[in-house]
């Protein structure tokens, strides 16, 4: 049966720093290609969503104007719909700005600490004494073994790791050739915000190379049910395809309330040599 | 007094920056003048003061190209000697630099006039001491957001400058919302220079494009069309200084619509120094291409020759409308060379900005991405391209990036080169251009 996904764009015209718009382009054309109808629905000032009319939302970073907008907005006409639908697991990706202003408190560039949403229970606070510069540079990060087990199920023929130091695989529909599928996620992280996990909710992945969260804790991004924040742009989902699929696999089978959908495998050989590259140059040396 | 003191000054500066020659560390250009600026604040302000006619130009796109059209028109006029820092060179000691070395060893300068560029942040820092009598602002796009993290606090800074300069005249791009309001509350005489709306409104400015009242002081541009030897015409219309200027026909060697918003703003000043425009208008047919943009290297084995143009890019806007431009290219060959040096920004998602899908309408013959960043260069084009070649070659190094080409391009052929700012020098230097320019 031909699958069809609505993504929703929070505030594309407020929120829109640092390629951010590059995950909505990965998303629509992955989705393209394995012939899933895919519509992306801007979401801006003065409108008013209803529950249960996206499948996932995306939200970016923005300049601190733009933040303190969007917020009294968000507040007022959106968030009690964005709290339902992610409570009954919506798919929502938020990067950088986007990722705090789902939690209790995010922060503006002034440092001062702004009440948020609080749909998922994280904190951003002002960097204190100890650190007193951005965490600002190429960002790795491995995702849990958990995480990497969801997503090898994604595919239509994984095969599939007997143990977890051997790296799953995946097919190359334009070549055969097989496809390692990483543990890691690679990015660029600018951001003065430091970012505190509360309780109920997990960090996404866990710091290889550069801060993640905040410049003590070795853990980058959070996710609370299918609601994913993280510090990476560059964008997130080109050089991270695994992770993309991930978020149109979780919005396809809650959809379709089919946990053992799968996703035909796409020819990933120029965003994996990124990747790779992107962990062999910025990640720490190797043994 | 000040005078004086600047001999011993001058003396250390030629010495040092002998020294630093002949030990090989560098041309010298930029410690004599951090270490003279550090120490002795003032000598910015005695050397500039010496010249009679001073102008800067700020702005993120278009600095280079618009100080080298202006140098182009005011040379037309007689007895005429202008100093200019050079591309690049644009800090507070890049400037102080220059004049030092400019200087005869009494610290004295024999210049007629000064064409300054600017960096935007670096404006304010020294506004007050160069006075300049025509300050310009090009534009205000994102750059690499890791430089200063947010336009917001470019305006302000390029505001907090002009606003130590009362006396200044101030040109500004009257179409791109930031620069326009940039003199509201402020007393200084302001010319807008813009595009007719047909034009402008497909430009990427951020926010709602500024409405140019009729009977607003400054420049217009009407008629733009682009050549496909990527030469562009116009028309001028406007009003500077008290005088109505009517140009049917002018024509720059650069490419888009960039240029004419350049060439309009270099008009704008030369006006405003006094030059008529009719022989301001001579000068900018003498114009060549800052190097880099739009400029064309030839490399030529035996027989075959083939020509590569380079268009720099530096941000979302500037990478979008050089695309722009290469649609109208036939059998369009495309060497993309993206490096992330602190120079070019660390930070590649500016790619993810840029509207790479404009190719889709180009007459794609073939594609090669190059530099640090060409992995992330080539995942950028396929989910760009409706229809993506099967495979993108990418060549991290650049001298292999040009053999390839050369081997694959037919003789006389032209291949477009976009290049970030590191990519571009690299690739001037494995052409045999030095960095040393005009």
């Amino acid at each position: 049966m031909p699958y069809s996904l609505t993504l929703t764009h929070l505030y594309p015209d407020h929120l829109n720093l640092y390629g951010d718009t590059g995950n909505l382009i990965v998303l629509r054309r992955r989705c393209q290609w394995r012939g899933i109808d895919c519509t992306i629905t801007p979401l801006t000032m003065g409108d008013r969503p209803k529950p249960g009319q996206t499948d996932l939302y995306f939200m970016g970073g923005g300049q601190d104007n733009d933040q303190v907008a969007v917020v009294e907005d968000f507040h007022q006409l959106k968030a009690d719909t964005i709290k339902a639908d992610t409570e009954a697991g919506v798919v929502f990706l938020g990067v950088c700005g986007g990722y705090q202003l789902m939690g209790n408190t995010f922060l503006m560039g002034n440092g001062q600490e702004t009440p948020g949403l609080g749909i998922i229970n994280v904190n951003t606070k002002a960097p204190g004494t100890e650190v007193k510069q951005r965490c600002i540079g190429n960002l790795v990060a491995e995702i849990p073994d958990a995480m990497y087990q969801d997503i090898q199920s994604l595919y239509a023929d994984p095969q599939t790791a007997n143990s977890q130091t051997t790296d799953a695989r995946t097919t190359d529909s334009r070549t055969g050739a097989p496809h390692t599928i990483p543990k890691t996620l690679v990015g660029f992280e600018n951001h003065s915000g430091q970012t505190f996990l509360g309780e109920g909710v997990e960090p996404l992945a866990k710091t290889i190379a550069g801060f993640g969260n905040n410049a003590a804790a070795d853990y980058e991004g959070a996710r609370y049910k299918n609601v994913f924040g993280s510090y990476m742009h560059g964008s997130l989902l080109p050089k991270n395809p695994h992770f993309a699929d991930y978020l149109i696999g979780l919005a396809l089978r809650r959809k379709y309330q089919d946990p053992t959908l799968t996703l035909p495998p796409l020819s990933d050989t120029e965003e994996l040599e990124a990747h790779a590259y992107a962990v062999a140059r910025y990640g720490p040396t190797r043994d | 007094m000040n005078q004086l003191l600047l001999i011993p000054i001058v003396a250390f500066a030629k010495v040092l920056t002998v020294v630093l020659r002949l030990s090989g560390r560098g041309s010298g250009t930029a410690l004599p003048g951090y270490l003279v600026g550090k120490y002795f604040p003032f000598a910015l302000g005695v050397l500039v003061q010496q010249i009679p006619t001073v102008v800067a130009i700020t702005g993120t796109n278009g600095k280079t190209t618009t100080q080298t059209m202006l140098d182009a028109m005011v040379s037309q006029g007689d007895g005429i000697k202008i100093l200019r820092n050079k591309a690049g060179a644009n800090l507070s000691q890049g400037i102080l630099s220059e004049l030092l070395k400019q200087s005869n060893a009494l610290g004295r300068l024999d210049f007629t006039h000064a064409i300054l560029e600017v960096e935007e942040a670096t404006l304010p820092r020294i506004a007050a001491l160069l006075k300049p009598q025509v300050i310009a602002v090009t534009n205000l796009y994102r750059d690499q957001l890791d430089a200063y993290g947010e336009i917001d606090r470019t305006e302000k800074l390029i505001r907090d400058g002009i606003a130590q300069c009362p006396q200044a005249q101030v040109v500004v791009n009257g179409d791109d919302p930031r620069t326009s309001r940039l003199t509201q509350g402020l007393p200084n005489p302001t010319y807008f220079v813009s595009l007719a709306e047909e034009y402008a409104r497909f430009l990427p400015y951020e926010g709602k494009l500024h409405h140019r009242e009729p009977g607003t002081p400054g420049l217009e541009a009407t008629d733009i069309r682009i050549n496909e030897d990527l030469t562009t015409d116009f028309a001028i219309h406007g009003t500077v200084a008290d005088q109505t200027i009517e140009i049917a026909q002018a024509r720059t060697a650069s490419p888009g619509f960039f240029h004419v918003y350049n060439a309009l703003t270099a008009l704008t000043m030369a006006t405003l120094m006094g030059l008529p425009p009719d022989l301001a208008i001579q000068g900018l047919q003498t114009f060549q291409p800052a190097f880099g943009r739009g400029e064309i290297l030839s490399r030529q084995v035996g027989d075959k020759t083939v020509h590569y143009r380079l268009l720099l890019v530096k941000n979302p806007a500037s990478f979008s409308l050089s695309l722009e431009l290469l649609r109208h290219i036939p059998a369009l060959k495309l060497i993309l060379a993206i490096n992330d040096n602190t120079a070019d920004g660390k930070d590649v998602s500016w790619l993810w900005d840029s509207e790479l899908e404009r190719l889709n309408q180009a007459h794609l013959d073939w594609v090669l991405c190059s530099g640090i960043r060409a992995k992330d260069m080539r995942v950028r084009l396929k989910y760009a391209l409706d229809q993506p070649p099967a495979t993108i070659p990418t060549v991290e190094s650049i001298q292999d990036a040009i053999d390839q080409s050369f081997a694959h391009a037919l003789p006389g052929d032209t291949v477009f080169v976009m290049p970030t700012y590191t990519a571009m020098l690299e690739f001037r230097k494995l052409m045999g251009k030095t960095l040393d320019i005009v």
